[in-house]
This record gives C-alpha cells, sequence and structure tokens, in this order.
C-alpha cells in the first residue's frame, strides 16, 4: 500500500469512528456499533501493553549487554521481579481466574509495590513545598498579590489561622469559593474549545501531528 | 418525536456552531486570508532549550504526564497534542545533534511516538540517528516517576519537556528539574497540575495554548483559522454568560432553560 493511500485509510478509519462516536452521544438509539469499537479500543490499547512489556524488556536487557554505567544492575533486578510477578500472577489466573490469589503475587504487590507508591507520594508534599516556597517570593506586583492569597489560603487550611485573627478563614474561603474560580472555569472552557479545535482538525485530517507526521515536514 | 437526547441538544448546537467557524476560517485562511496569531513564548523557547543542552553537552528530556490513556476524552488529546509538538522538539534536537529522550508511560501512544521521532529525523536528512531507544516505557505512576527522577540524577538533562497531561508527577518532576539546575518547558489542560508547572517551569502552555502551539511553529492556516473560530466562539459564550446574568438578576430563567434543552 502506498504511504499516500495508506494516510488516506487512516483519514477515513478516524473520521468513521469520530461520526459514530458522535451520533452515540447526541442522538437516541440503540448503539451497539459504538459500544463494539469501545471494546476494541480496550483490546488495542492491552495489545499495546503487551508490546510495551516487550520493549521494555528488550531494552532492560541491552542495559544489561552493554553493562550500561549506572543502571545495568537495576536492568537486572527489574528483569527478575518482572519474571516473578508474571510467573506468579499467571498461577493465581491459572488456580483461581484471579492473579491476587496467588499468596507471592499478592505480597510483592500488596507490601512493596503498594508501600513504596504511597512513600513516592508522600514526598510530594515537600516537592509542592518547595515549589510554593519558588512562587511565592514577591518579585513583582503579581507574586506579590499571589503571596498574600496563599498566605490566607495556608492559614485557612491551618487552625492556627482562626485564632490568630477570626476573618483569616472568611476571606481565605472567599479565595477558594469564589476568588479563583472563575479564573479556573475560564481555562476550563478555553481548553475545552482548543480540544474541540484538535478534534475538528484531526476529523479532517488536517492535524498532522495527530498522524505522526511532523511540523514543517 | 425527539431524536436528541435531553440536554444535550444546546452542546450539540454549539458543537456544530463551532464546526461551521473552525471550517469557514479555515477555508478564508487557505484562500490567503491573514491570521494574526501572536509568537507562544514556550515554543519560540524550545530552540533556545535545545541549543542550552548543545553547549552544555547534555541529553533533552521529553515527557507527556500519565494522567490517561489515549482513549480518554480529556488527556488523550492533551497526549496527542503534546506528541505534536515532540515532533518539533525532534527535529529542533536532530538539528543540533542533540540526545532526545522521551519517557513514554502511555502504551497505546508509542507507536504514534516512534513514528513521530523517526519522520522528524528523516525530515531533517538524519534517519540513522533516530533510535527506538530514545523512546522510554515505563507503565504506571510511581515506577515512572521513579524511573525519570533517577534518569534525573543520572544524566542531568539540560532541557526538560514537560508537556501532555499530568497529574501530581507534575509538582515532582517539575521540582526535581529545578534542583538539577534543568531549562523547563511546561504544559497542560489540566486545571489541577497547571499552578505546579507555572511554578517549576520557566515557560508554560497554558490550556487552549497547548493545542494551539502548532500555529506558532508552522502557521499553519488550518490551525490559524480554527484559533479564529475558537475566539468568535468564546465572545459568543462570554455575551451569554453576561445575558445569563443579567437575566438572573431579573428572575427570567429562559436561557437557563434554553441551555438545558
Amino acid at each position: 500500500m502506498s504511504e499516500v493511500l495508506r494516510r488516506e485509510v487512516v483519514y477515513l478509519v478516524t473520521a468513521i469512528i469520530t461520526i459514530i462516536m458522535f451520533v452515540e452521544f447526541f442522538f437516541i438509539g440503540t448503539w451497539s456499533v459504538a459500544e463494539e469499537l469501545r471494546t476494541w479500543a480496550i483490546i488495542i490499547a492491552n495489545i499495546a501493553l503487551g508490546l510495551g512489556a516487550v520493549r521494555l524488556l528488550a531494552e532492560h536487557v541491552r542495559n544489561i549487554q552493554r553493562r550500561r554505567a549506572g543502571v545495568w544492575s537495576f536492568s537486572i533486578w527489574l528483569i527478575i521481579l518482572f519474571v516473578v510477578m508474571f510467573l506468579s500472577g499467571l498461577a493465581g489466573y491459572a488456580a483461581k481466574h484471579d492473579p491476587s490469589s496467588n499468596p507471592v503475587y499478592n505480597w510483592l504487590f500488596k507490601w512493596p509495590y503498594t508501600s513504596l507508591g504511597q512513600t513516592l507520594y508522600a514526598i510530594t508534599g515537600f516537592y509542592i513545598f518547595s515549589a510554593a516556597y519558588r512562587a511565592f517570593r514577591a518579585r513583582n506586583i503579581d507574586a506579590a498579590l499571589l503571596l498574600i492569597a496563599g498566605c490566607f489560603v495556608i492559614l485557612t487550611n491551618a487552625t492556627v489561622g482562626e485564632v490568630i485573627w477570626s476573618g483569616i478563614p472568611v476571606i481565605g474561603r472567599w479565595f477558594l469559593d469564589y476568588g479563583q474560580v472563575p479564573g479556573m472555569r475560564c481555562f476550563l472552557i478555553v481548553a475545552a474549545f482548543g480540544m474541540l479545535a484538535y478534534g475538528f482538525r484531526a476529523l479532517l485530517g488536517r492535524e498532522r501531528g495527530f498522524y505522526g507526521e511532523v511540523a514543517g515536514e | 418525536m425527539a431524536i436528541i437526547i435531553s440536554g444535550r441538544g444546546m452542546a450539540l448546537v454549539i458543537l456544530v456552531l463551532s464546526y461551521i467557524l473552525f471550517y469557514v476560517f479555515m477555508y478564508l485562511g487557505r484562500k490567503g486570508r491573514e491570521i494574526p496569531v501572536r509568537t507562544l513564548p514556550p515554543m519560540a523557547a524550545i530552540p533556545e532549550g535545545i541549543g542550552r543542552a548543545a553547549e552544555m553537552g547534555r541529553p533533552v528530556m521529553f515527557t507527556p504526564g500519565i494522567a490517561g490513556d489515549l482513549n480518554d476524552p480529556t488527556q488523550g488529546p492533551q497526549v496527542l497534542a503534546a506528541i505534536s509538538i515532540l515532533g518539533y522538539i525532534a527535529r529542533e534536537c536532530a538539528k543540533t545533534g542533540v540526545k532526545l529522550d522521551v519517557f513514554m508511560p502511555i502504551p497505546t501512544a508509542l507507536p504514534l511516538t516512534e513514528e513521530t521521532l523517526r519522520t522528524a529525523y528523516m525530515a531533517e536528512g538524519k534517519p540513522e540517528e533516530f533510535s527506538p531507544d530514545m523512546i522510554h516505557f515505563i507503565a504506571e505512576q510511581s515506577p515512572y516517576l521513579t524511573a525519570v527522577l533517577g534518569y534525573f540524577q543520572r544524566e542531568r538533562p539540560a532541557t526538560n519537556f514537560l508537556i501532555g497531561g499530568f497529574y501530581y508527577e507534575s509538582v515532582v518532576m517539575g521540582e526535581a528539574g529545578n534542583a538539577i539546575g534543568a531549562f523547563q518547558i511546561g504544559g497542560t489542560a489540566n486545571i489541577h497540575q497547571m499552578p505546579f508547572l507555572v511554578a517549576t517551569c520557566d515557560y508554560m502552555l497554558l490550556a487552549e495554548e497547548l493545542y494551539a502551539a502548532g500555529a506558532s511553529i508552522s502557521k499553519d492556516p488550518d490551525i490559524l483559522g480554527c484559533l479564529r473560530g475558537e475566539d468568535i466562539m468564546k465572545f459568543i459564550l462570554v455575551a451569554l454568560m453576561i445575558i445569563g446574568f443579567l437575566l438572573g438578576l431579573a428572575r427570567v430563567d429562559a436561557l437557563i432553560k434554553a441551555l438545558g434543552w
């Protein structure tokens, strides 16, 4: 199939699927085709996940083969744990149609993986603090206003704010409930229009990035 | 007999009106009508960031975040728009010979990412410099985040592009990037992550700018036409809001009923 024809086929498939979804969302009727397409999307996503796993393994095997400095020892761990999780999950599925029924799989997921994930999530608090420190430096009038609003919101959330002055939580809540809402909704609306326009260009085959092409090509 | 699902009629009208406006201005743009658009500072800063990496002899890192898959209605378009920008970044990297590392945590986006990078390197006449090893796939949020943080410490990239649909990884990556002194360009339409990227990045593509970034690069009449259409729709919505506000003061709910059709 020529490159041009291949591109046209992709445009056509995109347009047909978009129209089916569009009709299903707005018009009354039983649109089993749309439901079927959604099932396909899930199947394709899972196939892509399998391909991703193969790519991941290939990358880390290459790291070990090349003894990539600072990485290859971690790659060995990754492959060992990948194989253990895969086999134990498979054993659980074979026994009771549920990977978590295997005690090895369950233990690895419940204790090391979940604990490490939660630890990582917890450090976000410190990163937010340092990011806020950078944002709150009063370098200009805008940053100074941000600093003032931020202080009210922080003191509203910290119970000590109400002890200092009873008006602090009132002002803080005003910023939370009214001060920031119009701005956020504005972003929401313009982002939605941006998305609409992007989808429209993709539908017409005029969004080059959507099809793997690049600007100026 | 009603054929439109109740409550979605006005959304359909707004959608169709938007599409008509987009098409009319795309058509006018193609016919040569000039549609001025301001240069987006983050897009203008991309060559600067890549030039910095070239001078420092360090790599450039790009990641679209892990907020959602391609079939997620709100996150998918952001990832696609980010991959469009990645095409431009890859071309600039190919021009200057800077190493590009892409951390892609979304499996469904892997083929498109690979195709975009391959096309970008071919467009610059350097297909031999493209390697699938440039794309690092790590599924799940915590492993992905850990891999990026480890990469920052080992490779110390000169420039980071955090553009796409993000969740909490935005602030962690942004701050970790700041800690290694990286020049950072962020972009997202997720309003809950915008403050973090604004605080941690040197430049930021906010909301709609993420989808319009292509216009800043290519001056493509199709994208410029859509931008003009979007602007007109925004004016219409603002007018509706003002009218609704005034009618609300007069206790007339006709507009609210019409919008709920």
